[in-house]
């Protein structure tokens, strides 16, 4: 009975993955190799390389990937050494301003900039008529101040969790040795944390190729992957389906190039080490104090800077799209009249999505780590690909797959569903494998030798010993849900509209005001989620990566 | 017929890996029944068989009469305590003692009297609204050992329910469950690989080494009588002497492959010993004063030999390379043959 109970488990996940992922992407790979007829064919791939567009989208996709990743890396790791080992006052404030960053759709980042340094700025203007002239964010460094100082938490998260892991005795020892301050954190810590490093580089870097709101909103012109692919698939005359998915597969690729690397350069460095003596934070004082709190502060500020503006944006008073001075709810009042809809689509889709994720990612990850076979080893591998896959790609792969019958969802909101289902999916099934294996199966057994049937003994013990770990993953995939652009913004149709598809809209109409207040209710429902999910267990900032 | 009998039992990991390999034994009501031996020897496979965690190979099992090989293990009722204790973190002590009874059905008011019994017994009656983690890892064992208790099962199983423990937590905790025991009458099997502990706590000791009994007996037989060379030297310390050593210590050789003798059988010659004894000379290699005992290391022609001196005096001082006298009774020396089987009696 029981094992035919996991046995169809494993079939019905492997099921899901055929028809939410290896079909789509079947789908994507067959468009991009045939022609009109439907014969076999490289013409795509040949007239991506040649295209001058698509080359310079592919080095941009490279530069802005990179970019993103040695801005977050610079801020991420200053901010998590001060953190780590330097006495910061308000440091539980800082941490919460770096989560503020991280749940901020980045598209809310670009638009609070372009409020601030955009061509009517308020922050140019007033330097202005200062006399200062500084150009408009628009553009390459734009992208890359946005990217910056949204996926630097990546990198502090982490890092900052190896820098207080590392043993003091390791340091001291060093230093006992004759090592010179600089020569201890350069042969010592930093190699110690290198792997966080380099894991949270990685997490800015495949962000930022994945990234479409961004460029989209900010690049003005300087396009990368994600938006021609989304030009190709949306382009009202001439639609070519076959190049986006053409430039969806490079895209995959490239996010996969970039996991293999990071794990084959990280592959020796797994260090255990013990924590009897925990690294001590330094108390500073004049200058250098002043300085530490000054980077500190400064970076955790601007990193959640676009949320406030967004809030503060969201209470000025307006006449549609046109600010006036004072404040006002007309914001709210318009999305209470017109926009319910939307938010109705969001919090429907969001809390079906975390149902699904919770219920089917419980049951897997139950596979994964209670179960121990081939298969399952297989079905967790394969899990990694949605991590690796771009929310557009998996738009344009849902749409390709998904366009005609026997499975004609699109323009439904099943569709929509689905699509952030499966990208949400591969944390879900971790998050409870790993909640399950602190678990102890001899807490089962004990129950079991108590007189409780296996299945009974899992419902009463297990399950009540996880609950709080699922609950605390599912308000996490309902932040990333209600958030989720790019997938959405492919597959929408107008009664299927959800508060991101509609903020990126509005921005792009100009109407900063009803952008700002659906952002801010975005925010706050967002906070409320983590909240709970901090409060049920324990806060974990590292959850969120 | 036995209260508890295991027959033949054989449990084979996946190729070659032979866990158990054709284990019999059988343990008689209200018995305390030890296995013990080194990890990996299978004895916690073997107490998982019985609980019915791990199914054997081959071989079969019974329990008051009746075969446990079809049985489902929630309905073996044999209580388990564990090694990691597996108390439920999110029950309170009382709940976590009651939970099999719930499973039973058992009304609210025998319910309450029972662990109420139960909590008294381990002495935790004060803890009965606290959350396990509020307690020590002593104290955690003990709501494991009046939750497996409580339930009155057929048979209660230990699996090294000590080994998280300090030494002197250790030591109170065993006498408890030896006295907790006997007062309810239960027979107990008890999986552990500390010797001493065996030795203090059992009526029975199974020693067990590579998938294999190697020897069954009172924590007496085991220690003074192993019959082989492996419970000799896993049970207490042991001075192994090989073949060559005989014509030191005046013995004869035909089919011996190995000489055992314990520490404390050995004495210093100074002048005060039997006339029929052995004796041997020696260097002082190394002396180790420990309290209530000590232990000189001595470099003789037949080998390094340990001696235990008892209660030695606080101005005794042995320098290395000093001479000195060993002397033994030569009933106290135990032969083994090429298989590490005990050779007939003592002495010979």
């Amino acid at each position: 009975m029981r094992v035919s109970f996991w046995t169809l488990v494993s079939i019905f996940a492997w099921l899901i993955l055929i028809a939410l992922l290896v079909v789509p992407l079947g789908s994507v790979l067959l468009s991009s190799v045939q022609d009109q007829a439907g014969s076999f064919t490289l013409e795509n791939y040949a007239r991506f390389i040649e295209t001058p567009r698509f080359r310079t989208a592919f080095l941009n996709t490279l530069i802005i990937g990179f970019g993103g990743l040695a801005g977050s890396l610079l801020l991420g790791s200053a901010m998590a050494f001060c953190m780590a080992r330097i006495e910061i006052r308000g440091s539980r404030i800082v941490s919460l301003l770096a989560i503020l960053a991280l749940v901020s759709p980045p598209f809310i980042g670009a638009y609070s900039w372009i409020v601030l340094f955009g061509s009517g700025g308020l922050v140019r203007q007033t330097l202005m008529s200062w006399g200062i002239f500084i150009p408009p964010i628009f553009g390459l460094w734009g992208i890359l101040i946005v990217f910056s100082f949204k996926f630097y938490p990546y990198v502090y998260l982490l890092a900052s969790g190896a820098l207080a892991n590392i043993n003091r005795s390791l340091e001291e020892a060093a230093e006992s040795l004759g090592l010179t301050p600089f020569q201890r954190v350069m042969k010592i810590s930093f190699p110690l944390v290198l792997p966080a490093l380099s894991a949270g580089g990685l997490l800015a870097l495949i962000h930022s190729i994945a990234d479409f709101g961004t460029p989209r909103l900010i690049g003005r012109g300087f396009n990368v992957l994600a938006t021609e692919a989304y030009t190709l698939y949306s382009a009202e005359v001439g639609s070519n389906l076959s190049m986006a998915t053409t430039i969806s597969i490079v895209l995959i690729l490239l996010s996969m190039f970039f996991v293999f690397a990071q794990r084959y350069m990280s592959r020796r460095n797994v260090y255990h080490g013990n924590l009897i003596n925990k690294p001590v934070k330094k108390k500073l004082t004049g200058f250098p104090n002043i300085a530490a709190h000054v980077v500190v502060y400064g970076i955790a500020l601007i990193g959640a800077m676009p949320a406030f503006i967004a809030a503060i944006y969201s209470v000025r008073r307006t006449s549609g799209p046109v600010f006036h001075p004072g404040f006002g709810l007309d914001s709210y009042r318009r999305i209470l009249y017109n926009l319910a809809d939307v938010v109705q689509n969001s919090l429907t889709f969001s809390f079906a999505t975390v149902a699904l994720i919770v219920t089917i990612g419980t049951l897997i990850g139950c596979l994964v780590a209670r179960k121990m076979s081939v298969n399952n080893s297989l079905l967790d591998a394969t899990l990694m690909v949605p991590y690796v896959m771009p929310g557009i790609v998996v738009g344009i792969a849902f749409v390709a797959a998904f366009n005609s019958p026997p499975l004609a969802l699109t323009g439904t909101a099943a569709v929509i569903i689905l699509s952030i289902f499966i990208r949400r999916l591969p944390y879900s099934v971790r998050s409870s494998a790993s909640a399950l294996r602190q678990v102890s199966p001899s807490m089962e057994e004990a129950a079991i030798s108590l007189g409780y049937s296996p299945a009974r003994a899992f419902m009463k013990v297990t399950v009540p010993l996880i609950l709080p770990g699922i609950i605390a993953g599912g308000m996490l995939s309902f932040v990333t849900a209600i958030n989720e652009l790019s997938s959405s913004l492919v597959l929408y149709v107008g009664s299927t509209a959800t508060m991101p598809v509609r903020i990126y809209i509005a921005i792009n109409d100009g109407d900063y005001g009803t952008a700002a207040a659906l952002s801010t209710v975005l925010l706050v429902l967002s906070s409320t989620a983590i909240y709970i999910a901090f409060r049920l267990m324990g806060r974990d900032e590292r959850a969120l990566l | 017929m036995s209260y508890l009998t295991v027959k033949d039992a054989s449990k084979q990991f996946g190729g070659s890996v032979r866990a158990l390999d054709g284990v019999s034994f059988a343990v008689e009501r209200n018995e305390f029944f030890t296995l013990l031996g080194p990890s990996g020897c299978g004895k916690t496979t073997l107490l998982r068989s019985i609980a019915g965690f791990a199914d054997l190979t081959a071989g079969s099992i019974s329990l008051a009469g009746a075969a446990l090989d079809a049985v489902p293990s929630h309905k073996r009722d044999i209580g388990m305590v564990f090694q990691d204790y597996a108390v439920f973190p999110h029950l309170t002590v009382a709940e976590n003692v009651a939970f099999g009874l719930k499973a039973r059905k058992v009304p609210a008011t025998e319910t309450a009297t029972r662990v109420a019994e139960a909590l008294n017994t381990v002495r935790l009656g004060a803890m009965a609204a606290r959350l396990p983690a509020a307690l020590s890892g002593g104290q955690q064992q003990r709501i494991g050992l009046a939750r497996a208790m409580v339930i009155r099962p057929k048979l209660l199983l230990m699996d090294e329910p000590l080994s998280n423990l300090d030494a002197k937590l250790r030591i109170d905790l065993r006498d408890e469950i030896r006295d907790i025991q006997k007062s309810i009458g239960i027979a107990a099997i008890y999986v552990t690989h500390d010797q001493e502990e065996a030795l203090a706590i059992s009526d029975r000791i199974c020693v067990m080494n590579a998938g294999r009994i190697e020897q069954i007996g009172t924590p007496q037989e085991i220690y003074a009588d192993p019959r082989t060379i492996f419970v000799a030297s896993f049970v207490g310390t042991m001075n192994i002497l090989p073949q060559e050593a005989a014509s030191h210590l005046g013995l004869e050789s035909s089919r011996v492959h190995q000489w055992a003798i314990r520490p404390e059988h050995i004495q210093l010659d100074q002048g005060n010993v039997a006339p029929d004894s052995v004796r041997l000379a020696g260097r002082v290699e190394k002396y180790t004063y420990l309290g209530r005992e000590a232990h000189v290391l001595a470099q003789t022609p037949a080998g390094k030999i340990v001696v235990q001196l008892a209660d030695p005096a606080p101005s005794l001082r042995m320098e290395p390379g000093s001479a000195i006298s060993l002397a033994f009774r030569r009933q106290d020396i135990l032969s083994f043959d090429s298989n590490g089987v005990r050779l007939e009696g003592r002495g010979n």
